[in-house]
């Protein structure tokens, strides 16, 4: 089900900002690793649960992870404490993406520790000023 | 009861003389004198104890009424106690949403017996009273009566969701005797509203992910570097205004179904309700330059700040103004108008302040449209509702703006009203209390 996309890096170049995007819908897991090369991020690892996002964040050690929050099994969410409760991985800037709307989804994706928060459908150049955020290190 | 035993009285037996013959005896007209009083005190004596029948006869009659009604009562439980909770009215209606018959209750039994104990412990802790009985009652003896779902626990172990009314019982002296719990089984309706809510955030979720797909790709398409025909464009956008119509449906839907289950919070913060109408007169522009309709704004020269939920602030404004556009025929006009005014305690606004007067701020929407026959205007806040000039007209909607807008207004602490008249115009003025100085 894991899918990995790595994209070479010129040598020489500053090291680049590693994505790590969970979502189970194929099409808008694509779509998101579209606006994160848009944004500049050109080494992106892609899955499909969130059992394999925690996976890959603890042994790749991405820099932003990109979590929708309704995943089958473990949620965007639950990976999102997981990662907050582990110092090896309490570093990693989260984005979660999410169908609910509300201002309790938010404030729920907030507390479970996530640095920012897009409510689905998200515009493109939305979700490119948020990833291009949070990889310059500031919350957007 | 005392009986009276309506059977004549026996006749004292008179030992008297035998008088001599020839002379009246004065002796007869004595005994004359005490049989027709005998036969008075009989006759009266009868009188009481007909009038005693009928009495005890009504009285009982009257009873079976009431019997007759209580037992009538099939599909909801009456069940009244005493002071201390030990049943002593037990209808069918009991019988039959319990499982146990009325013999086997009746002062055997207490209502507390058919309640969820950890529901009571609750209600205890919430209210701050004595576990059992006394949480059961105590907003009803504080109130005079109380509604509210309790779970009832049938003779099999079935539980069901009651909604219970429970008031104080009084006996022919006034003295507080018991408490009387007419219960209605929601079991049913509950989970019909439950079901409806997860329903509900199942397709507003189900609709909101592929709506994703095509917003995002759209927009890829729309802003790709390689430029497209003026023709593709043009199909792309109608696709995209198309799914963005799509979505605030399931926006509305969703937010209707908030509102219902009680779960919609604002998020309040100043708002400048003038930046508010703006936004919306941009929002509505190039629909209205499409049909012909000449929008004008009006207003105040500092802004008017009030308390509240600027997303939803906007979309009641929205809301009133694409209205109005989609209701106005081409050459017609919609005027924005936002002033502060001061709203008396008995809700009439008016320009000046006026002592006990609370300063408001009061947008009002006008437009030159088809109007609002009489009739329907107390309808058009209802869920669903389409004027019949709407629906004449064909004006494209599923009539859930207005009901929103009112649900957002009434969040508030404000008010929505209109004055129309068919065939003239509609002005729709919604009033919210300013901030605080």
């Amino acid at each position: 089900m894991d899918e990995a996309v790595s994209v070479p890096v010129p040598a020489g170049a500053p090291s680049p900002v590693r994505v790590l995007v969970a979502d189970d819908e194929d099409d808008i897991r694509a779509l998101v690793c579209l606006a994160v090369a848009k944004a500049g991020c050109t080494a992106t690892t892609s899955v499909a649960d969130g059992g394999a996002a925690l996976a890959h964040a603890r042994a790749g050690q991405p820099d932003i992870a990109v979590l929708d929050v309704s995943m089958p099994g473990m949620t965007g969410l639950d990976v999102c404490t997981a990662l907050r409760a582990d110092p090896a991985t309490a570093g990693i800037r989260i984005l979660l993406l999410s169908a609910g709307a509300s201002s309790d989804d938010v404030a729920r994706g907030l507390a479970a520790g996530a640095d920012a928060y897009l409510a689905k459908p998200f515009g493109i150049a939305a979700l490119v000023r948020q990833v291009r955020a949070l990889s310059a290190g500031q919350p957007a | 009861m005392t009986t009276i035993d309506p059977r004549p009285a026996p006749v004292r037996a008179v030992r008297v003389p035998r008088p001599r013959a020839g002379s009246p005896d004065p002796r007869d007209a004595e005994l004359d004198r005490l049989r027709k009083e005998n036969a008075a005190l009989l006759a009266q004596e009868r009188t009481r104890a007909d009038e005693l029948d009928v009495a005890t006869r009504m009285l009982a009659a009257r009873a079976q009424t009431m019997t007759s009604v209580i037992d009538a009562v099939t599909e909801q439980s009456i069940i009244g106690t005493d002071r201390d909770g030990v049943i002593r009215v037990w209808n069918p209606g009991a019988e039959k949403m319990l499982g146990l018959p009325r013999s086997e209750v009746v002062r055997q039994r207490s209502i507390v017996d058919f309640h969820l104990a950890e529901e009571l412990d609750a209600q205890a802790e919430t209210c701050g009273s004595a576990p059992g009985l006394a949480a059961l009652v105590h907003a009803a003896h504080a109130h005079g009566s109380d509604v509210r779902d309790w779970t009832y626990v049938a003779a099999d172990g079935q539980q069901r969701t009651v909604s219970v009314a429970v008031t104080p019982r009084t006996d022919d002296r006034g003295v507080h005797a018991g408490w009387n719990f007419v219960g209605t089984d929601m079991t049913e309706a509950r989970a019909t509203e439950r079901m409806k809510d997860q329903f509900v955030s199942l397709i507003s979720h189900e609709l909101r992910t592929p709506l994703t797909s095509i917003l995002g790709y759209l927009e890829l398409v729309l802003e790709d570097e390689q430029p497209l025909t003026d023709e593709q464009r043009k199909y792309l956008t109608t696709v995209e205004r198309n799914a963005d119509r799509l979505l605030r449906l399931v926006g509305d839907l969703l937010f209707t179904a908030q509102v219902d289950a009680g779960r919609f919070s604002l998020e309040p913060h100043d708002v400048d309700l003038a930046g508010v109408v703006r936004a919306a007169e941009e929002t509505a522009r190039v629909a209205a330059a499409t049909a012909g309709v000449r929008l004008v704004v009006d207003l105040p020269a500092s802004g008017l700040v009030v308390p509240g939920d600027a997303v939803r602030l906007g979309q009641a404004c929205d809301n009133l103004v694409s209205n109005a556009v989609k209701f106005t025929p081409a050459g017609g006009t919609v005027t924005l108008s936002l002033r502060s005014a001061w709203a008396a305690a008995d809700g009439t606004v008016s320009a000046e302040g006026r002592p006990g007067a609370s300063p408001v701020a009061q947008l009002a929407v006008t437009d030159t449209g088809m109007g609002i026959p009489t009739g329907e205007q107390g309808k058009l806040f209802t869920r669903f509702f389409r004027s019949s000039t709407a629906q004449r007209a064909a004006v494209p909607g599923v009539g859930l703006g207005l009901a929103i807008t009112k649900a957002i207004t009434t969040a508030h602490g404000g008010t929505l009203d209109l004055v129309s008249a068919e065939g003239a115009g509609t002005t729709f003025t919604l009033t919210l209390p300013l901030a605080a100085a």
